[in-house]
């Protein structure tokens, strides 16, 4: 039961993986922490960081109209039966 | 400080506007308020838009626009660590809460300890969830009021003595009034004006105020050069790179757990609205990154060497400088409409905090132990009460106590609520954790993480963790709820396999 919920799910929400792009963004912190390249006279650590919110808000944006777009949901909440919930509303054991 | 007297009729006269919205909310999607789920989480009724106000007005408090440019001020680069902090978060309520949501609403659970109630079997497991969730906000609910008597200073009201706190006590009397009357509508109704405040603010300083100072490049000039960048490791210490990143992942996992958080969650009418809201919630992570930047134009302005401001340093501290670079480059009436959007900010979040503590001993506390058959009413009735009460506590902490103490509170508040993350997160995804194995994580973790605070003397909550001979900073509330869940994990099958010999459960 489980593993068929499991490949279900990941049908469903494949696009969640991007959901790590956000985060590879700004867990290296060597990375940014430099002034060059500047953009107009911005510090590279301060438009990058700003900039990496825009992703981040592209990507969460980008995640919902695929996974809109893969199994389209009523605005009643999931129509989805394999989100993991069973009918009494019991969480399953997806992990 | 003088009496900026344009100022301060912009700022009541805007006040005065939420106060009528506040009380007009409750009639606002007409519902019994003698309901909890009605008075404390606005009948589970809020789409996309209105929640994207709630939970901005709730999570971008007046103290957050007043402490973050305060810390970029005050340590530079390190304090931009809200900025990861605000990327992370959104992944966290995209991935995690529709599903707590979906279960809360289909068992009308109306905080997180009553799920954790029900999915662990555990009423000392929610008990647990419950206090945490209440010592953690009456720290921050009193930071709110610091945020609002910063700038109700700044306007130029008598500081000092009783009379000194009057606008203040005024403020929170007219707060507890419509919390009372019209519950998480009013609160929800007035971030609306709130965030248009703020936006306009924002907007403002960062064209105005750019523009007087010579551009963006003039603003970075100014700034030491041991600010703008964190300092490199060295001396085999990990420095400021490890706390950094640190701080934001902590303090993002931490956020969705506070009960104001949750409370504006378990508000929205569908899973698809709180998914909807992961994406559109970064517009004010934006306009955070841009906050921050205030603290870089208050330095640039060179606002503390300005005699003007010297009595609201000296009060303040590092706190006063977004209210005098407001002060140094707006017009009165539009100083008048920046503070009033920094007090309303104030409002919207101490509101909702103070329902959902009230939420939370009305359920877990009140009703799980004391009358485990009051009426629906009843429960609403007590809800409210309790709003009043906390709010009252917060307003005598912050007159009674000095003011480092709030600040210290709060950021143990902090390494307190994330130590929730195991009970909340690992129920949403399986079943194999024991109720009474991530009691004694939560034990432990809470344990650890107040050791962690206190041995650097409850000022900074970055714990210099030594790792096979280099020195770790990091997060002190990261690092001890990793405690909590490797105590849950190790113990849980050895509890389950006790609990199947026989050994009765502790319910």
């Amino acid at each position: 039961m489980a593993g068929k919920d499991t490949k279900r799910g990941l049908v469903r929400h494949w696009p969640r993986f991007l959901l790590i792009i956000p985060f590879l963004l700004v867990v290296w912190v060597p990375f940014y922490n430099r002034i060059h390249p500047t953009l107009g006279d911005i510090p590279f650590f301060y438009w990058y960081q700003l900039a990496a919110i825009l992703i981040g808000a592209g990507v969460a944006i980008t995640v919902y109209l695929l996974e809109e777009w893969i199994t389209p949901t009523t605005e009643q909440g999931s129509s989805d039966p394999d989100d993991g919930i069973d009918a009494s509303g019991t969480p399953g054991d997806i992990l | 400080m003088t009496f900026n007297l344009t100022a301060a009729g912009v700022f009541v006269a805007l006040f005065g506007l939420v106060t009528w919205l506040g009380f007009v909310a409750a009639r606002w999607r007409k519902a019994d308020l003698n309901q909890l789920h009605e008075w404390g989480l606005g009948g589970r009724r809020f789409g996309t838009v209105v929640t994207w106000f709630l939970l901005g007005g709730d999570l971008y408090t007046a103290y957050t626009f007043i402490a973050v440019p305060a810390l970029v001020y005050g340590a530079g680069a390190m304090g931009f660590f809200a900025v990861p902090y605000t990327i992370l978060i959104y992944p966290i309520l995209f991935l995690i809460f529709p599903r707590l949501w979906k279960i809360a609403h289909e068992k009308g659970h109306v905080t997180a300890a009553d799920y954790v109630r029900d999915r662990f079997d555990s009423r000392y497991l929610a008990l647990a969830v419950a206090l945490t969730g209440i010592l953690a906000t009456m720290p921050y609910i009193a930071l709110q009021l610091v945020g609002m008597e910063v700038v109700i200073g700044a306007l130029g009201f008598p500081a000092g003595g009783f009379t000194g706190h009057i606008p203040l006590i005024i403020a929170f009397i007219i707060l507890a009034a419509f919390t009372y009357t019209s519950g998480l509508r009013a609160p929800a109704l007035i971030a609306v004006v709130k965030d248009m405040l703020i936006f306009v603010t924002i907007f403002a300083a960062i064209v105005i105020i750019p523009a007087k100072l010579g551009g963006y490049s003039a603003i970075f000039a100014s700034v030491p050069q041991e600010k703008l960048l964190l300092a490199p490791p060295s001396g085999g210490s990990l420095g400021s790179y490890s706390a950094y990143i640190t701080l934001a992942l902590g303090s993002a996992l931490a956020l969705f757990l506070y009960p104001h958080s949750m409370t504006g969650i378990l508000s929205a009418s569908s899973g698809k609205v709180i998914r909807r809201n992961a994406a559109a919630l970064s517009a004010y992570s934006f306009v955070l990154g841009l906050i921050a930047l205030l603290g870089y134009m208050a330095i640039a302005a060179g606002v503390d060497k300005n005699p003007l401001y010297a009595a609201g340093f000296a009060q303040h501290g590092a706190n006063f400088a977004v209210p005098a670079l407001f002060l140094d480059s707006f017009s009165s009436w539009f100083v008048g409409v920046a503070f009033a959007a920094i007090a309303i900010g104030a409002l919207v979040p101490a509101a909702i905090m103070s329902i959902a503590c009230a939420n939370l001993f009305t359920r877990n506390l009140y009703k799980e132990f004391w009358k485990p058959d009051c009426t629906d009413a009843e429960e609403a009735r007590m809800a409210k009460i309790v709003s009043l009460v906390v709010k009252v506590g917060a307003v005598v902490f912050i007159l009674a106590i000095p003011q480092a103490y709030a600040i210290q509170l709060q950021l143990l508040g902090g390494i307190w609520i994330i130590q929730l993350l195991p009970p909340i997160l690992l129920g949403l995804f399986t079943r194999s954790f024991n109720a009474h194995a991530l009691l004694l994580g939560w034990a432990a973790g809470t344990a650890i993480g107040t050791y962690m605070a206190a041995s650097r003397g409850f000022v900074s909550s970055v714990y210099p963790l030594e790792i096979f001979g280099v020195t770790v900073p990091g997060y002190a509330a990261l690092y001890s709820v990793l405690v909590n869940f490797l105590v849950a994990a190790a113990l849980s099958p050895v509890i389950n396999r006790l609990s199947r010999r026989g050994v009765p459960p502790l319910r």
